[in-house]
This record gives structure tokens, C-alpha cells and sequence, in this order.
């Protein structure tokens, strides 16, 4: 444990988001010359506490603390003035502008009011060489891979001579090779003496270069130790600790029907040669990271992007689907996870969203046969105890409502497979438990339910068999006894535990 | 890794590199009105051929910093008008020609950073600012001059728009401006505004700034475009400038200014303009009846986006 004063502090940090607390008194502290890693699952609050220390956001309570000096007002540009630069996911570089003119941007070296060039090939040169970047320097950014492009972006951190770092999942695109040179580059800033916050789901990488480490679930500190003596099952299982309560329903144990889907090296996105098969009456989880192509399987699967196999075999058919319109033929139906978007009309009343893909069925003469409509609305608002006036419009309903919504609409089309995409993503307890039954009310009718879920105890709770996805591939396919949360999250992070077959 | 020798050179030089198929086009072009109308190549050819070229060079620059800031703007032909009835209006006034020229240039640069003020600090799309603008903008020419007239002295006509290659002379110092411009933090700021506003921010762009700068430019030159107009025709007309909105949009597009923000080049966009104007000429000669040539305009500015959008959807085929 080091004494020396942190160069950047969080205490006790309170946001919420529309009434939704993200962080709940949240304390960290990054102390000159230590590599520190902040751990948890998707959604636990790590890129809110990073916007909070880099001046992107503002707590709601609590203080953002500079040198042992609480700061008011925080702002992007004091932080910059504090010397703290931030290495983000989504990347800041403009595409047309050369690699020395990114780097250089904003903080450009000037003479006679314009940028001066000469000076900043030199100084740009100096960092480039630092992150191994041998692209010339006047290549646009436009033209480099994304891998690359990430080392432009820690190039332009490093450039604003930073005292406090933090590295929002830095290594996420990088390949062996450049994470290795980002690995040694770490190591020499810390001997300088700079502060570092890593952020990865590597727990190898967390364990190879951090000394101390901060654990948030759910918006607390789970632990805030040294990482010394710590493994990575124990890290595990700090992420994921916590009680289910009586938040799911008894499992179900019901027989499985006829076979429905059987791919062999089925690619499409990000997904690649995946092995997979389900069974009518099932609930299969689809697990790991966020963005790890679990999505780009779903869309394949259901004709929205295209899609390739060796073998495939969905619904019957020999697949996989060249459009949506003849997934839709075959029995499969999509409810996206922005619903917002992509699921709602949000404008419309509950009722016309609930019949857009009915529509062209309850026809009468050509024409719209308003009573069956009527009946149609009724009979689904009962069955999916949507409450309360169906004229009402869909942007009036809460997340729950609204995704219930986005549920019932394909029932009338007698799906028998439904691909579900993060249902409830954003969704209160109360209608996560509805929505559950209702999943498992439609295995019992005999449709194969695939739960695509960022929600690990939601895949642990009510899924028959989970494939757990990292980096485009299924890790592991686990079955009833062996799903459990330590199995899919460290099927998901690369670390074999007990029960993940790997 | 090596220093490049000159950082800035090598840069520009790769800017042209993708531009290659245009410069090439543009020459055919001119080449092909060169031997269609040998006049051309003579002084006074020239200084016509440019004259007419000349107003649409400017107003391109002006929507080409609109779509590089990842807006647009519909209020440059009212501008344009607004420009010519203010030199009509003014020139003859106590303080002659130069009072008219600064008056263009403040009206153009006040109403410029009045709406790229309005844009982006009340984060208004710049498409329906202007739009309003256009109609505020027609407006107001129209009380300043119901009809054609005003005046310009004969002097100052002959000496744009005579028999000299004054307007070249002009546009060459607006590029070596510009060039100036683009090579400060602010201007420079233009392509990470309008390409990636939020990681612009993060990284210490005044975003909005950057904003009302390039607005307040644009402005400035569509208002010199109509003081142009208005020396060309010797007197200032309020509606004159109306054609110059969709035709600076056209020219933009022809030069690869793509419609999402940050993508494309100034150089591009003057030789879009550059080949419009020489494909209206061209098709003049030829004999295109006056309506052929809109639509035949218009086929070639589809095919001018069409063409790169398909060719790389082909190559990024497998």
C-alpha cells in the first residue's frame, strides 16, 4: 500500500439516470505510480464513474476530488487542465484528418496563429513512436483499421502529457501484438510516476499489469483492495455475488419437442462457425460480453443480415434466410433490443402497434376488418396483461410496457421460434417477472424461445442450456446443472471455471 | 519512426491523391469546351469563361463549409440576391463603392454568425434555420428593392467583369485565404466538428465556435457572390440569386463533399463547381435545347454520388 497523496478521487458519488441511480455512493481513489483496475459487469456503472472523473458528467451528490481539492463545476476542459485524459471505447478521431492532425487536435502547437507543422510532426512522431504507430504520419485516420485507429487514440491521450489516465477497455480491438506493446507502455508510465485507471474484461490482462483493484455491482463497491492474493474465479465471483431473490420463476421442466434449428459453422457478422442446435419447448440463453456477434446470430438467423452455413436447417427449412419476409414465413420472429427504434411506432396508440404485422391478414373485401382487429387487441392485452386504455400512445407506457408491447405483436403470426434480443434491458422487476412467465409460457406451448441476455442470473434462471460467446465464436455450451453465473461469466472472460466445457 | 520532411506538403499531397478522378474529368471537360470554342484560350475568353464561373466558385465554397460542418444551408441564393441588392442599393450613396463593398461584407458575415449562432447553441438543424432564413432573407431584398435597379458605376463593372481576369485573380486569393484558415486550430476544427461533434468536444475543439466561424464565412462569401452578380449585371435585382442555392448544393456534390459532415475537400468542391459550370457551357455548344440541359444536369449529378457508392460496394464485395 502506497502513501502517497491520490492524484484523483471520487467520494461517495451518487448518479441516476431519470430516476434510475446508476451509482450509489460510489469512493475511488488513483494514486501517482499505480496501475488500478475497475471490474464489473456490463451495466454496473463503470463508464458513468469514468465520465464522472473525466468531467463528462456531473454526480447528483458526492465529489470529484483533484490533487485532495474537491472541484466544482467540473468540465471536459478542467479536466484537461488537471491533467487527466481518458482513452474512451467510442473513439473521438475524425476520419478525413490525418494521423498527426488527430493526435494534435486541440492541442496543437501554433506559430502566427496557424497550426505549426513542423513542430508537430516532431512531437506527434515522439508518441507514435512511443505506441508503435509506423503509419506516416500524414495517412488519414479514415484509412486505418480500427485496431490501429485505437493506437491513434492512445497516441492523442498520451500527447496532452497527462498525470491521470484512464483506459476505458483499451485492448478491445487490439491485436497480441499491440496489446503487448500498450502492456510495456503501461508498465513505463506507471515507474513515471502517472496515475492509471485500466478498465478491461481480461481479468489476464487485470492480473498481468494492475496492483489494486475496485470491483462495482450493481452501482456499489463490492471490493477495493490490493489485487495481490486475488485469483480470477475470486475476482469472479466478487463481479457476480449477489442473490437472485424470488425475482425468477420455478424453472420449468418440461419434455422438448421436434428439433428446430441445427447449424454447422452457421457465420454471419461478427458470429463465426457457430455449431448450434435447439428444440421446440426449449429456452436457450445466449451469454457473454456485449458485442462479442451474440446479436449478429440473432439478425442471421432471422434474415436481416447476410448469413452463411455449412449445413443449416431452421424451421424446416434449408436456410439460413436470404430476408426477413421469409423468416417471418418460416415461423421466426425478432424482437430487437432497442425497441425504441427498431420494435415501436412509439407515436401510435398501443392497439395499431400491436397490429402492424396483422395487418395484411384480418382483411376483409381488401379492406381493414375492424372487429377481428378489435378482438385481436383484446385477446393479446389479456394475455399479456397490458393494462388500461389501448388508445393510449406507446411513448406513454414504461420500458416494460413498451417491450410487453413489442412482444405481443408477433403472437398472432403463431411464431414458432422467437429470437429475443435483451428483453429487458432497462425494464422494472415488476414487469421483468411478468415477462419471464410469459417466456416460459410460450415454451410450454411448444416454441423454441432463443434469450439473447447481458443479464447473467436472467440466463442462469430461466434458460434450459446457455451458449456463452466470445469474440465471434461459442466458448461454451452449458446445460441445465452446469449453468450457473460463475461458469457463464468466466466462460465469457476466457477463464475455464468449474462446469464451463469449454 | 522517421519525421516526415514536411509534414504539412505531405498531407496536401494526399488530399489530391483521392481527387485524382476528378481533376481528370474536369480537364476532359475542358479540353472538349476548348475545342469546341477556341475563344477560350484568349484573354478575353478566358476572363468571360471565369466571370461566368465565378459566382458559382464562391457560393460552392460557401455550401461546402455548410456540409463539412455536417449542416447544409438553403439561404445561399437569398443571400446571393441579398448581396447584389445591398451593392445596388449603397454604391450610389455617400460612401461610394468601397461603403458598399464593407456594407456587403458586414451584412454577410452578421447574418452568417446570427444563424450559426442559432444553430448551434439552441442545436437547431441548420436545414430548417435556413430554410427560414431563406424566406426572411427574400424578404428583406425585396423591401430594399422591389424591382431591378439601384446602382453601380460603370467603373467598377468594367473592372470585374470586363475584358480582365480580375475574378480569377480573386478567387485565387479566396483559395490561399482559405488554405490560411484551414491551417489554424479553428478552421482545421471544421472537419472534427462535423465528422465526430462529441469527440471533438472531448478532445478541446470549441465545438460551437468552430460553428459560428464557419456560418459566418459562409455567409460573407455567398454576400460577395451577389456583389459580383451585381457588377456583372450593373445593377442589383432581388430575386436574382434564387438558382444559386441548388446549384451550390450540386457543385458541392460533384466535388465529393459528403452530405453527412467532415468528409470531402475545399479543392473538390471548387473543381465541382469548376465542372458545372464548364458542363453548362459545354452543352450550350452543342446545341441542348435549354430544358435538356437540366435534365441532363441532373442525371450527372445522381451519377457523380451513384458512381463511387456502387464502385465501392462492388470492390467491397468479396
Amino acid at each position: 500500500m502506497t502513501n502517497s497523496m491520490p492524484l484523483l478521487e471520487a467520494r461517495r458519488v451518487f448518479k441516476g439516470f431519470f430516476g434510475n441511480p446508476v451509482l450509489k455512493g460510489v469512493d475511488i481513489a488513483l494514486e501517482p505510480g499505480r496501475v488500478h483496475a475497475l471490474l464489473g459487469e456490463n451495466g454496473a456503472g463503470k463508464s458513468t464513474l469514468i465520465n464522472l472523473l473525466s468531467g463528462a458528467l456531473q454526480p447528483d451528490e458526492g465529489d470529484v476530488v483533484v490533487d485532495g481539492h474537491p472541484v466544482s463545476r467540473f468540465s471536459p476542459a478542467a479536466a484537461r487542465e488537471a491533467g487527466i485524459a481518458v482513452v474512451q471505447q467510442e473513439l473521438s478521431l475524425a476520419a478525413e484528418l490525418s494521423i498527426a492532425e488527430n493526435i494534435g487536435l486541440g492541442a496543437s502547437p501554433r506559430r502566427f496563429g496557424l497550426i505549426d507543422y513542423g513542430k508537430l510532426a516532431t512531437s506527434v512522431a515522439e508518441v507514435c513512436e512511443r505506441v508503435g504507430l509506423t503509419e506516416p504520419l500524414d495517412m488519414p485516420v479514415g484509412d486505418l483499421p480500427l485496431g490501429r485507429r485505437q493506437m491513434v487514440e492512445i497516441a492523442k491521450a498520451l500527447y496532452r502529457k497527462p498525470r491521470v489516465l484512464i483506459l476505458d477497455e483499451p485492448t478491445s480491438s487490439l491485436s497480441a501484438h499491440e496489446a503487448g506493446i500498450l502492456a510495456d507502455l503501461i508498465r513505463k508510465l506507471r515507474d513515471e510516476g502517472i496515475a492509471l485507471l485500466y478498465i478491461s474484461h481480461r481479468l489476464n490482462e487485470v492480473q498481468a499489469l494492475c496492483s489494486h483493484v475496485t470491483i462495482l455491482k450493481d452501482g456499489v463497491v463490492t471490493a477495493d483492495q490490493p489485487l495481490a492474493g486475488v485469483d480470477n474465479e475470486g475476482l469472479v465471483r466478487l463481479m457476480v455475488g449477489r442473490d437472485a431473490g424470488d425475482l425468477f420463476p420455478p424453472r420449468l421442466e418440461g419434455a422438448t419437442g421436434a428439433e428446430l434449428i441445427n447449424l454447422k459453422k452457421f457465420s454471419a457478422g461478427l458470429a463465426r462457425d457457430i455449431d448450434f442446435h435447439a428444440s421446440a419447448g426449449e429456452i436457450v440463453g445466449i451469454g457473454g460480453l456485449v458485442g462479442q456477434g451474440q446479436e449478429d446470430f440473432l439478425l442471421g438467423l432471422y434474415g436481416a443480415i447476410p448469413a452463411s452455413a455449412e449445413t443449416s436447417e431452421i424451421s424446416g427449412d434449408r436456410g439460413p434466410f436470404k430476408s426477413v419476409e421469409t423468416a417471418n414465413a418460416a415461423g421466426l420472429a425478432y424482437i430487437p433490443a432497442d425497441r425504441k427504434h427498431e420494435g415501436l411506432v412509439l407515436p401510435h396508440s398501443i392497439a395499431s402497434n400491436l397490429l402492424l404485422p396483422s395487418l395484411g391478414r384480418l382483411t376483409k373485401h381488401g379492406l381493414r376488418d375492424r372487429a377481428a382487429e378489435r378482438d385481436l387487441v383484446a385477446d393479446l392485452a389479456r394475455r399479456l396483461t397490458i393494462r388500461g386504455d389501448v388508445d393510449r400512445a406507446v411513448q406513454a407506457l414504461s420500458g416494460g410496457n413498451q417491450q410487453k408491447v413489442a412482444l405481443a405483436k408477433w403472437l398472432p403470426l403463431e411464431p414458432s421460434v422467437l429470437l429475443l434480443n435483451d428483453p429487458t434491458r432497462g425494464v422494472d422487476i415488476e414487469t421483468k417477472r411478468e415477462i419471464y412467465l410469459m417466456l416460459q409460457s410460450f415454451a410450454r406451448e411448444g416454441k423454441l424461445v432463443i434469450l439473447l441476455s447481458s443479464d447473467t442470473p436472467e440466463l442462469v434462471h430461466l434458460c434450459d442450456r446457455v451458449a456463452v460467446f466470445r469474440e465471434g465464436r461459442v466458448v461454451a455450451t452449458l446445460a441445465q446443472s452446469e449453468i450457473s453465473e460463475e461458469a457463464i461469466v468466466g466462460a465469457a472472460m476466457g477463464v475455464s471455471t468449474k462446469g464451463a466445457a469449454a | 519512426m522517421s519525421v516526415p520532411a514536411n509534414l504539412y506538403l505531405a498531407v496536401q499531397r494526399r488530399r489530391n491523391r483521392g481527387l485524382t478522378g476528378l481533376y481528370l474529368v474536369v480537364a476532359a471537360f475542358l479540353i472538349v469546351y476548348a475545342f469546341l470554342f477556341p475563344g477560350l484560350l484568349s484573354v478575353n475568353g478566358f476572363s468571360k469563361f471565369t466571370q461566368n464561373w465565378f459566382p458559382l466558385a464562391l457560393v460552392t465554397m460557401a455550401q461546402a463549409l455548410m456540409l463539412l460542418n455536417g449542416g447544409i444551408s438553403l439561404a445561399i441564393g437569398p443571400m446571393v440576391s441579398l448581396g447584389a441588392v445591398i451593392a445596388a442599393v449603397t454604391m450610389g450613396g455617400p460612401f461610394g463603392v468601397v461603403g458598399g463593398l464593407l456594407a456587403v461584407a458586414a451584412v454577410g458575415l452578421f447574418i452568417g454568425a446570427l444563424t450559426g449562432g442559432i444553430v448551434a447553441y439552441l442545436r437547431l438543424p441548420a436545414i430548417i434555420v435556413t430554410l427560414a432564413g431563406s424566406f426572411i432573407i427574400t424578404g428583406v431584398a425585396l423591401i430594399l428593392l422591389p424591382r431591378p435597379g439601384g446602382f453601380i458605376p460603370d467603373w467598377f463593372s468594367d473592372l470585374l467583369a470586363g475584358h480582365t481576369p480580375v475574378a480569377f485573380g480573386l478567387l485565387v486569393l479566396l483559395l490561399i485565404g482559405w488554405k490560411l484558415y484551414i491551417a489554424t486550430p479553428l478552421g482545421l476544427g471544421i472537419y472534427a466538428a462535423g465528422d465526430n461533434p462529441v469527440g471533438a468536444f472531448r478532445s478541446g475543439i470549441p465545438v460551437e465556435r468552430v460553428k459560428v466561424v464557419a456560418f459566418a464565412i459562409s455567409g460573407l462569401l455567398a454576400a460577395l457572390a451577389g456583389l459580383f452578380v451585381a457588377a456583372q449585371t450593373g445593377s442589383g435585382d432581388p430575386v436574382i440569386g434564387t438558382p444559386f442555392t441548388l446549384n451550390s448544393i450540386a457543385g458541392t456534390v460533384l466535388g465529393g463533399v459528403a452530405f453527412l459532415g467532415g468528409k470531402g475537400t475545399m479543392r473538390g468542391a471548387i473543381c465541382g463547381s469548376l465542372l458545372l459550370s464548364v458542363m453548362i457551357n459545354v452543352m450550350f455548344f452543342l446545341g441542348f435545347p435549354p430544358v435538356a440541359q437540366y435534365v441532363a444536369q441532373g442525371l450527372i449529378i445522381v451519377g457523380a454520388v451513384a458512381i463511387p457508392q456502387l464502385t465501392s460496394q462492388w470492390r467491397a464485395k468479396p
